[in-house]
């Protein structure tokens, strides 16, 4: 595969071909788990290690795959990920209150669309070093707009970012409120709207003529 | 090879699911131990939050080794009470032994089957004692934590969790401290048919009931029967007050004046 092929598979999903923005895939979890930056920020690297790892795993056992039960095997190696990654942040200590506040959403990585999109559309036709490197890139490309709306949601909803206090007591007194309708789902879904929006704006080749 | 045939895909899911199975459980056993005492200081902080030791998100933060230091400088004993009323034995304070949630569950098991219990009391320096409560949401348990003051009658605090209740709706018995904050200086009244109730609609006013949540009405009713049941238990045990003030020793005098 050519160098220029490999760049492509991982800057694509980030920009041009944005799992979230372009194909309008995760938008659930997108919506659920972005209230704080650091819920965001861990539901993203989990994301991209899921992606990464069960893309990797199906690309290498493409060619033994029986067609008939291909979605089965893909669920399967999926869910081994997903389970794994969940054990391991229930087991540290830094890690285990934020998987309590993520509850269910970890779980659900197994049916997020792209995880088994990626499979089907490239793990299972490519080498395992670009479907690995396809599958971090597509979780990264998720887990920037996660970060960039949670960053939107903690500031104006909280006035904290990571939890540290940014917007000044002061302000508080001199009568600024935090937004009460940022912290609810709706508003994650108008600020995906105006990504998408800008997103398009910036990108001609996503314009429809 | 033809990947296709029956015994092909028979034999190659067999193996692939052998294999995940082996994977899992290997990391499951190594994990295991990190997990539980992760569990455990989660519970230790659970309790601490209900008996008004500082707030839950305050415990996360100073971490597991600091809950659990704060929990043995700070209880007193932990009392085992049985149906009959008898308290079974005492748990070790140093070694924070506590009641999991497993643990509830068996217990709520034993309590539902009219089998005899041990049902933990934990009782704190201050005189706050904490009972807990346990039972089913509409996915999946609810339990809890009550403290109940030094009068033995009106609630310091309480603390509820649950496995699998929707975010946003049930989630709230846990992550919306106003429902929570609602027990607070409420009274458990003996003599009433239901010594305490969450009542859909709006407790309005009375003293021994608090609010349901809106848009959670399985949740609410079955933590309503879980603290029910418990209290139920507790107090079949040997009239809660008398036991209370068994434990406390102290005899602290009954307020009588109901109404």
């Amino acid at each position: 595969m050519a160098n220029s092929n490999l760049k492509e598979t991982i800057l694509n999903p980030i920009f041009k071909g944005n799992p979230i923005t372009v194909l309008v895939l995760g938008i659930c979890s997108s919506l659920a788990v972005t209230v704080e930056l650091k819920g965001a920020l861990v539901m993203a690297l989990s994301v991209t290690i899921v992606t990464g790892l069960s893309s990797l795993v199906c690309s290498l056992l493409r060619k033994t795959i029986p067609n008939r039960v291909r979605i089965i095997v893909q669920l399967v190696v999926v869910a081994l990920m997903v389970i794994l990654v969940d054990q391991i942040l229930k087991a540290f200590e830094a890690t285990y209150a934020i998987d309590k506040s993520l509850s269910v959403y970890i779980g659900l990585i197994i049916t997020n669309c792209i995880v088994m999109g990626r499979i089907e559309a490239f793990a299972l036709g490519n080498k395992p070093v670009p479907s690995l490197l396809d599958g971090l890139a597509n979780g990264a490309g998720y887990g920037m707009i996660l970060i960039i709306v949670a960053f939107f949601r903690e500031i104006l909803g909280s006035g904290t970012l990571f939890g540290f206090r940014i917007i000044p007591d002061a302000a508080y007194a001199a009568g600024y409120m935090n937004n009460g309708l940022v912290i609810l789902p709706p508003f994650a879904l108008i600020l995906l709207g105006l990504i998408i929006w800008i997103h398009r704006s910036i990108d001609k080749d996503l314009q429809e003529k | 090879m033809n990947t296709n045939s029956n015994t092909y895909t028979v034999i190659y899911t067999a193996i692939v699911v052998v294999i995940v199975a082996a994977v899992l459980a290997f990391v499951s056993q190594k994990l295991g131990p990190m997990q539980a005492a992760n569990e455990k200081a989660e519970t230790v902080s659970q309790i601490l939050t209900a008996a008004q030791f500082g707030d839950k998100d305050s415990w996360a933060e100073k971490g597991n080794a600091a809950t659990l230091d704060f929990y043995r400088d700070n209880a007193e004993a932990v009392y085992l009470v049985k149906r009959d009323g008898s308290t079974v034995r005492e748990l070790d304070i140093n070694a924070v032994e506590i009641y999991s949630v497993s643990e509830l569950k068996a217990q709520n098991y034993k309590i539902k089957a009219d089998e005899d219990f041990e049902i933990p009391v934990y009782l704190f320096k201050n005189g706050i004692k904490v009972i807990p409560v346990y039972g089913a949401g509409l996915w999946g348990p609810v339990w809890g934590y009550i403290a109940v003051n030094p009068d033995n009658r009106t609630i310091a605090g309480a603390y509820f969790d649950h496995e699998s209740e929707t975010p946003g709706l049930g989630g709230k018995i846990k992550d919306d401290p106003s429902f929570r904050a609602q027990f607070a200086g409420k009274v458990i009244d003996y003599t009433a048919d239901r010594p305490f109730a969450i009542i859909k609609g709006g407790a309005k006013g009375q003293a021994n009931a608090v609010d349901a949540i809106t848009g959670a009405t399985m949740t609410s009713k079955g933590l309503d029967a879980a603290i029910v049941e418990w209290l139920g238990s507790y107090e079949n045990a040997l009239g809660i007050e008398t036991l209370f003030n068994a434990i406390a020793g102290e005899g602290k005098t009954i307020n009588d004046e109901e109404e």
